[in-house]
């Protein structure tokens, strides 16, 4: 009998030689990211390649194939104690290993133990001729040869068919508390930036709705500590709070407005664009649903003069590409890679960039 | 590293030591990080590292030119680099030995020749020296403000010291511009070691250490000049009768020097074992002052504390890299109540370096720069120091007093309050 | 151009002293920190500043000539061996530190600064940067870059990779690349990781913009010492079981304990077969709660002797040790040769086994440093390179200790980089496609491949000669370890 990665291979090897375009799909919960065109295409659905390779929690690694659902993946980590410290977003439920690694979306933990990329230690790819690489490993550290790995994460599927992905794991926290203050944005962010230059146990913050919320994780002695340094209200319902957050089903992202993700540089001064806004990650990541009629150009040329970049998260805008636009220099590079790993073009045209 | 000596010095007694020192060298790279001149220049050539490869290629008979020894020249012989060497590479040894085949080797130019030649004849020659010291003085309101300011001012000099007679005795090294430049360093030296109860005794017929010409490409010269220092101590030191405990030395600069004649003359038998002798009993003033710290603190108790004025302490690289000598004086300051600045980069060299800023004036004013920056950082109102070389060279960069700092212990010690810091 | 005509046209865009191009100059650029392999450049160059590394380049792309850059050499794997008939590019000269950003947490430098001066001068906010290789005192964050350098801290603070956020990057067809963000990531493909550890093979780093962290509260460090090396690594596997991420967790041999002691006299047991240096670093709360497991578990698994550095100058002086420990070795032997595998940490007994069998087939010493929390072995095999074939079978003696490490399921190199001297083991490590692939990645930034040509990625013939030579026996080697 033939097995899936055999099937996937012939899918490619076909679809390379006739130069039709796939739409590589795992769990489908983030089908409403990206630029849409592709989405028509026909599916390369590496869901059914699922499980784990290899787990062996002395090791702090996880293998796991591309179609294994993350939330599958997380509870049999916490068996263990342990967890995918970038805290990935899982949406509607349906998330799997292969999608997270794709768009690298990284969830609250992120501004403090590190991004999606940071814990990926090696994958195996199908790449656009049908071959399939290995890149990294199972250990966490490998100079050897250039970090392909770490390349695929937020490609959004461009470069080719992850089957495979290895990731370095962290012990859960013992215990963890959110703390609440009523507070304007300027003094959100002021407070997020002080707790960036201390050694705090922070493992999370958030502004939205005129709150600031701040997770202190770690053993209860120092939680207790901070605590008092920190002053603020225990919050009650920590774990939903930041499930809502994570997947974004707080009220503050519902409703079919414009969601711009805004990701810079987390001293930036506050939006100034008319809109609501909420912050994230010490105020490296800054939500902003537009009001009707805004200037998307103006939205762009602010986070590029706060030293980042804008992506119209969720709510399509024909007009306006999804991802923040590339300098020639550096789509010269992408467009060059892009031939190299996928030289017919056929993995998720346009899904990243109009320009392939 | 591996090395392929020539057959020409395959056997002599500097090819196989520079051979050894050579091959305890793995080429890691540590001494680029605290080698003053590489921190300036960023090239591998003025790097201990870089150095060590030229002399290597001379010793494997390359042929090399006047840029071997440039790069040579430029070194400060200020062994940051060895305190930094994980191997444990003897590098100022190698040093000593590729200089000494260049000189061999590359004529240097006549001006050249002739500025060092100057150098050797002038400085270790205390009366010809305080002769051309004075004559610059009584010029120097004719000399342009930046010539000006490399004549050193005369110092102020003090009531003598006292004719002690303890039955504690220990020599001390005049040596040959210090007593010109500023005499009150010994004689502080004196009376501090006075209240110790130590007395002090001067051989008359003693002079350089030798190390000017040693390390101006003289080294026959050089060793010429330890032989009659150890011929002029000697007499005091076979002396059973009058015990001497140590050999005090108040410039660093001559103190590693002399506590390296046992290596340098280990050859010459005629001088071997005094020359060892001599090595061992030289001692740092620090190191004296330190080992006293119990009748130091008892004699304090009874001083006026020193002004809240902040010191910043220079440790030449002779004391701390030479001579291994880290933060003995900057405690004993500390004992005696001085408050010491926070000081960046201290293992960095100030430039003076014997007689380098006279031959490399370029570098060593860098150098000297930065090292004011360094010290002046946290507002200091006095630099002290341990050798009168790199104390001439800074003053000659700032309005800041620079004193020798068993100066400022003598001023406490012994109550000499006027003219405190001038 | 003929030799004279290219060094008179860096004459005229660089200071005269910053041309060597005669063998006197030269030599003592032609290798790095692995002198082992050596080669002359054509021509060395020193620029100052960005804009005269952009002349240099576009001299070397107008006629073709291959660039090797160059930080301090402090590099292990011979990454920085000259070309023959290249540039070898210097970056010593530009270690400015340009900006340090206190309330962003972020500094931006040149590449030729030092890794450890950026610390020096975050630590007046009360910052530092965390990677931290054994040579930082003297290596150059330019260096680290290409490299992907970790350190003594990498388990729990991640390689340069992770303490990135921004690069000025030149091309050799002259475009300036800006790579990354002063934000948390970028738009599109994730260049920096690719940059990070390319080994000078994509492009010249102009500028780097790191992350800085608080420094920790309070860091505290356990000694232990044990009669039996796999009582350690069971040791070390106890920890990570315990939920415990140390701040450093390093392992080092007898032999290597001999040889710091002598220079650092660090206090470390002198009678020991093992001993784990494991800190903990943080909060005073977390410190306190973390050293008191750590003993526990060092103690139940078996250490005869567990000291916990009573002050920050006894901790310095427990790591001193440990950091000198490669050059250290050259107070044993004239020559060692420093491998760097990695390895899923519960093979360490049966690697080290190997090792120590192998150290006897080939008659040379091996000492062993060991990066035990994140599985990176450091064997530094002694030889002798003024006796005859010592160093071919170093050489010998540690392919094989890399192929071991790439079939326990590791990798032939951990944070050294490939280099010159690995490129062999790369033909093991990965298939025809992969290396394939990596030259097509080369090909997208570097068309003619002028940048450290010949480094890091061998040419698909190389492979196919190793191959040959590499015969297999007809067996399957070492039968007795498990199979990955």
């Amino acid at each position: 009998m033939e097995t899936i990665v055999e099937q996937l291979t012939k899918y490619v090897v076909k679809a390379n030689e006739n130069k039709q375009a796939l739409c590589i799909r795992g769990g489908g919960s983030k089908d409403f990211y990206g630029n849409p065109k592709g989405l028509h295409d026909s599916k390369l659905e590496t869901g059914p390649y699922r499980g784990i390779v290899d787990y062996d929690p002395t090791e702090l690694v996880v293998s796991a194939r591309a179609g294994t659902p993350l939330n599958e993946l997380e509870s049999l980590l916490s068996e263990h104690g342990q967890m995918l410290a970038f805290e990935p977003p899982d949406f509607n439920g349906t998330a799997t290993l292969g999608g997270c690694i794709a768009s690298g979306l990284s969830g609250p933990r992120r501004a403090y133990t590190g991004a999606a990329r940071d814990f990926v230690l090696g994958i195996k790819l199908l790449d656009g001729q049908g071959r399939i690489l290995n890149f990294g490993g199972r250990v966490m550290k490998n100079v050897a040869g250039y970090d392909v790995s770490r390349l695929m994460t937020g490609a959004m599927g461009t470069l080719g068919v992850l089957l495979e992905v290895s990731l370095k794991v962290l012990p859960k926290p013992e215990s963890e508390r959110t703390l609440c203050f009523e507070l304007p944005v300027e003094q959100a962010l002021e407070t997020m930036r002080r707790c960036a230059g201390k050694t705090l146990p922070v493992s999370a913050s958030c502004h939205i709705d005129r709150r600031l919320y701040i997770r202190l994780s770690g053993i209860e002695s120092a939680i207790d500590a901070a605590h008092v340094k920190l002053g603020g209200d225990e919050f009650g319902d920590s774990l939903s709070f930041w499930e809502s957050i994570k997947n974004q089903t707080h009220p503050f992202f519902r409703g079919n407005k414009r969601l711009w993700r805004l990701s810079l540089k987390p001293t930036a001064p506050p939006f100034s664009i008319t809109g609501e806004q909420a912050i994230e990650w010490g105020g490296a990541l800054r939500w902003f649903a537009a009001a009707k009629d805004y200037d998307a150009t103006a939205v762009r040329a602010q986070t590029e003069k706060a030293g980042g970049h804008a992506t119209l998260f969720r709510g399509k805008d024909p007009n306006i590409p999804v991802f923040h636009p590339l300098p020639p220099d550096l789509l010269k590079i992408h467009q060059r890679l892009k031939r190299q790993f996928d030289p017919a073009g056929i993995f998720n045209p346009q899904r990243l960039f109009p320009e392939f | 590293m591996q090395t392929r000596l020539d057959e020409q010095f395959q056997n002599t007694p500097q090819g196989r030591e520079a051979e050894t020192i050579l091959r305890s060298c793995v080429h890691c790279g540590f001494c680029l990080a605290t080698c003053p001149t590489y921190q300036l220049s960023g090239n591998e050539l003025d790097s201990p590292r870089g150095r060590i490869y030229l002399i290597k290629q001379l010793l494997e008979g390359q042929e090399v030119t006047r840029k071997t020894q440039l790069h040579l020249d430029r070194c400060l012989t200020c062994r940051a680099c060895e305190s930094t060497c994980p191997s444990g590479v003897e590098y100022a040894r190698l040093l000593d030995i590729g200089r000494n085949e260049v000189e061999q080797t590359i004529k240097r130019s006549p001006i050249d020749r002739m500025l060092r030649f100057a150098l050797r004849k002038v400085l270790p020659n205390r009366s010809l020296f305080a002769f051309v010291l004075k004559s610059a003085r009584l010029s120097r309101p004719l000399l342009p403000e930046r010539l000006q300011r490399m004549v050193p001012a005369q110092p102020k000099i003090r009531q003598n010291p006292p004719q002690a007679n303890h039955p504690r005795r220990m020599l001390v090294l005049q040596g040959c511009v210090q007593p010109a430049l500023n005499p009150d360093i010994n004689h502080a030296a004196e009376r501090v070691l006075d209240k110790l109860g130590i007395a002090l005794v001067d051989a008359q017929q003693a002079g350089c250490c030798g190390a000017l010409a040693y390390h101006l490409d003289a080294q026959p010269e050089g060793l010429d000049a330890m032989r009659r220092l150890i011929d002029a101590w000697w007499p005091y030191i076979a002396n059973p009768d009058k015990l001497i405990e140590a050999i005090v030395v108040t410039a660093s600069g001559c103190g590693v020097m002399v506590k390296d004649y046992g290596r340098l003359l280990k050859h010459d038998s005629a001088y071997a074992e005094k020359a060892a002798r001599v090595s061992e009993l030289a001692k740092d003033i620090g190191e004296i002052v330190a080992a006293e710290r119990p009748e130091l603190t008892r004699l304090l108790e009874n001083c006026p504390a020193p002004e809240a004025e902040a010191i910043a302490f220079h440790a030449p690289c002779t004391l701390q890299h030479g001579q291994r000598l880290d933060g003995v004086i900057e405690s004993i300051l500390q004992t005696a109540g001085f408050r010491l600045t926070r000081v960046g980069d201290t293992h960095l060299c100030c430039g003076s370096a014997g007689a380098y800023s006279i031959v490399q004036p370029h570098i060593a004013r860098q150098l000297r720069d930065n090292k004011i920056a360094a010290l002046t950082r946290d507002d200091p109102a006095i630099v002290v120091t341990a050798n009168i070389g790199c104390q001439m060279h800074l003053q000659s960069g700032t309005q800041l007093p620079v004193r020798h700092w068993i100066e400022i212990l003598d001023q406490v010690l012994c109550g000499q309050t006027e003219d405190r810091f001038p | 151009m003929r030799h004279a005509n290219l060094v008179e046209a860096f004459q005229n865009i660089l200071p005269s002293e910053s041309v060597l191009f005669e063998p006197e100059d030269l030599r003592p650029y032609e290798c790095d920190g692995l002198s082992a392999y050596r080669q002359l450049p054509m021509i060395a160059v020193l620029p100052g500043n960005e804009a005269e590394v952009i002349e240099i380049l576009k001299i070397c792309e107008a006629e073709k000539i291959p660039v090797v850059a160059r930080g301090a050499g402090t590099g292990l794997s011979g990454g920085a061996l000259p070309h023959a008939d290249g540039v070898l590019l210097s970056l010593a000269k530009l270690n400015e530190i340009l900006e340090i950003d206190p309330v962003a947490c972020t500094a931006r430098v040149q590449p030729g600064v030092r890794n450890l001066a950026i610390s020096e001068a975050a630590e007046t906010y009360g910052l530092y940067y965390a990677p931290d290789p054994s040579s930082q005192i003297a290596c150059t964050i330019g260096g680290n870059v290409a490299e992907n350098s970790g350190g003594v801290h990498c388990l729990k603070y991640g390689l340069t990779v992770h303490n990135i956020l921004k690069l000025r990057v030149l091309t050799i067809e002259g475009d300036v690349l800006e790579i990354g963000s002063e934000a948390l990531d970028s738009s599109g493909f994730d260049l920096l990781a690719l940059m990070t550890g390319s080994e000078g093979m994509l492009g010249i780093i102009s500028e780097i913009t790191v992350k800085l962290l608080p420094k920790p509260e309070t860091a505290r460090l356990v000694m232990a010492a044990f009669d039996d090396i796999e009582k350690a690594g069971a040791a070390v596997a106890n920890i990570i079981r315990a939920g415990i991420v140390p701040a450093g967790l390093e392992m080092m041999d007898k032999m290597t304990i001999a040889a710091v002691e002598e220079f650092i006299h660090a206090g470390y047991d002198p009678d020991a077969e093992a001993i784990l240096l494991c800190e903990s670093d943080g909060s005073n709360e977390v410190v306190a709660n973390e050293i008191e497991k750590i003993r526990d578990i060092m103690h139940e698994s078996g250490a005869v002797r567990i000291d916990t550095a009573h002050s920050d100058a006894e901790r310095q002086r427990f790591w001193a040790g440990r950091k000198a420990a490669f050059p250290a070795a050259g107070r044993v032997s004239p020559d060692y040769y420093c491998m760097d595998g990695t390895i899923p940490r519960k093979h360490l007994a049966e690697v080290l086994r190997r090792i120590e069998d192998l150290s006897l087939e080939f008659g040379l010493r091996c000492m062993n440093v060991f990066h035990a929390g994140d599985g990176n072995l450091h064997p530094l095999i002694l030889y002798d390179a003024n006796r005859s074939g010592e160093l071919e079978k170093a050489e010998a003696f540690g392919a094989r200790i890399l192929e071991i490490c790439i079939e326990a399921g590791g990798s032939l190199t951990g944070e050294h980089g490939v280099g010159i001297e690995k490129l062999n083991q790369m033909c093991l490590q990965f298939g025809d496609a992969e290396r394939d692939l990596f030259h097509a990645v080369k090909a997208a930034f570097d068309p003619d491949s002028q940048l450290n040509p010949g480094k890091a990625i061998p040419s698909l013939r190389r492979c196919a000669e190793f191959g040959a030579m590499h015969v297999h026996r007809g067996e399957e080697k070492f039968p007795d370890l498990p199979r990955f």
